[in-house]
């Protein structure tokens, strides 16, 4: 009581509840509705991040995967292993060092795949833009789907990212064309 | 015991003599400078000496003193075009790889300071030595007397070129894998000369040289955007202002 769990904006569900006019399949407990809408609904439902914290930034990942905002409601679990992921989180400084090894990862990751940029450095190398060893942005390396502004960005601020991107991939058709 | 506890720089001038010098003491920390000749001689019975005992090395780095001193940023004019702090200086924020400047002769350019921890006597000590060779310069190493000295002085090495003789793994330690130069050195551009991209033809992450200029110089004011151009938006206002004006009232004389 009175704790303010935040309510997401959009159902996420909404391929479950169709319109409400007369349906009568639906008065026999069964849903009809498009493929494409049957797979993004799986798969902005369960959105697994490969953990790829890099500096402060993860911080503020794991405060949003931690219990006052908790990721997992929205179906979002950390996975270790590239293999097993469908978005990553660039959360931080992308050293020249770091990009092949970061790419690398990226390559192992099963299609569909999305990239999140967290945070100022992620973006565009941030507050390191001039210095010689780090990244001028990820998206020199890897192709990114949602950039979250921020340094670093707060928890809030990387869940709305997520959100965008579920709104993103409900965008895309992958049976229609 | 009876005998008052002398002061360490003290027991340092007495036992080291003019292998030695004296420098300040800054939050009870004393600062030796050290000849370079004598850094191991020294570094070993600041160990092994009871009077002393410093069993452990919590901290190794290096300096590089070219420029030091000088500052880029004091202010000591200002005009209506501005302050006149950082419009002149040579700092790493104002050259590219290609433009770095030669560095001037400098003798003990380069220098290596240590900081030592005797539990037994609750004191620290900060020991320095400079390298005799600014162009190729090399300390003794002291791993084989403090052990935790040897990833200090991979980093030293890595970030300023110090060579220290007798280190078992002289490798570089943080910068990228095939990285050129030394990157905390002043005649280091800050923007470096490498930039990372993917290739999608090559398929790899590929090298390439720096793209962007360097910053520091650059005025972060620009005076040339619109903020500027009152005169220009003055008249296209007035002018805007006037039609409205002559409109309006046409306006109102039909609704009448």
């Amino acid at each position: 009581m009175g704790m303010n769990n935040p309510v997401p904006l959009d159902s996420v569900d909404d391929i479950l509840r169709p319109s409400a006019d007369a349906n009568p399949l639906l008065d026999r407990g069964m849903v009809t509705t498009s493929l494409d809408a049957l797979l993004n609904w799986a798969r902005t439902g369960s959105m697994w991040p490969m953990t790829f914290g890099l500096a402060c930034c993860a911080v503020e990942m794991m405060q949003a995967g931690a219990a006052r905002y908790d990721l997992d409601r929205f179906g979002v679990i950390f996975r270790p292993s590239p293999r097993q992921s469908d978005v990553m989180i660039v959360a931080g400084t992308l050293t020249n060092k770091m990009a092949p090894a970061f790419r690398k990862v990226y390559d192992q990751m099963p299609n569909p795949r999305w990239v999140i940029s967290m945070g100022s450095c992620a973006n565009g190398g941030g507050y390191y833009h001039y210095a010689y060893s780090v990244t001028r942005g990820c998206d020199r390396v890897v192709p990114v789907d949602v950039y979250v502004p921020g340094c670093p960005p707060t928890a809030e601020a990387l869940i709305y990212g997520i959100l965008q991107l579920q709104a993103k991939i409900r965008r895309e058709s992958t049976i229609a064309r | 015991m009876s005998e008052p506890a002398k002061p360490i720089s003290e027991l340092l001038s007495d036992r080291f003599g003019d292998r030695i010098s004296i420098g300040a003491s800054t939050k009870g920390i004393l600062t030796v400078e050290v000849d370079t000749s004598a850094w191991l001689e020294v570094c070993r019975s600041l160990r092994d000496e009871e009077e002393f005992s410093f069993e452990q090395l919590t901290d190794l780095c290096g300096v590089d003193y070219l420029s030091y001193g000088q500052s880029e940023w004091e202010t000591d004019d200002a005009s209506s075009e501005g302050f006149n702090r950082g419009v002149e200086g040579q700092g790493p924020g104002r050259f590219n790889w290609a433009d770095r400047p030669e560095a001037e002769d400098l003798e003990q350019r380069f220098g290596v300071v240590a900081h030592l921890l005797s539990f037994k006597h609750n004191r620290r000590l900060r020991i320095r030595c400079y390298a005799p060779d600014e162009g190729m310069p090399i300390v003794p190493s002291l791993v084989d007397i403090w052990s935790s000295a040897n990833w200090y002085e991979r980093e030293t090495f890595d970030l300023f070129g110090v060579v220290f003789e007798g280190h078992p793994d002289l490798r570089r330690i943080m910068t990228d894998y095939g990285f050129t130069g030394h990157p905390f050195r002043k005649d280091f551009p800050l923007i470096g000369n490498v930039a990372v991209r993917y290739d999608p033809q090559k398929k790899r992450v590929v090298y390439e040289p720096v793209e962007i200029e360097p910053r520091v110089g650059v005025p972060r004011v620009l005076r040339d955007d619109s903020r500027y151009k009152t005169d220009e938006l003055d008249q296209a206002a007035e002018a805007a202002a006037g039609e409205a004006a002559v409109n309006g009232s046409a306006a109102g004389e039909k609704e009448d």
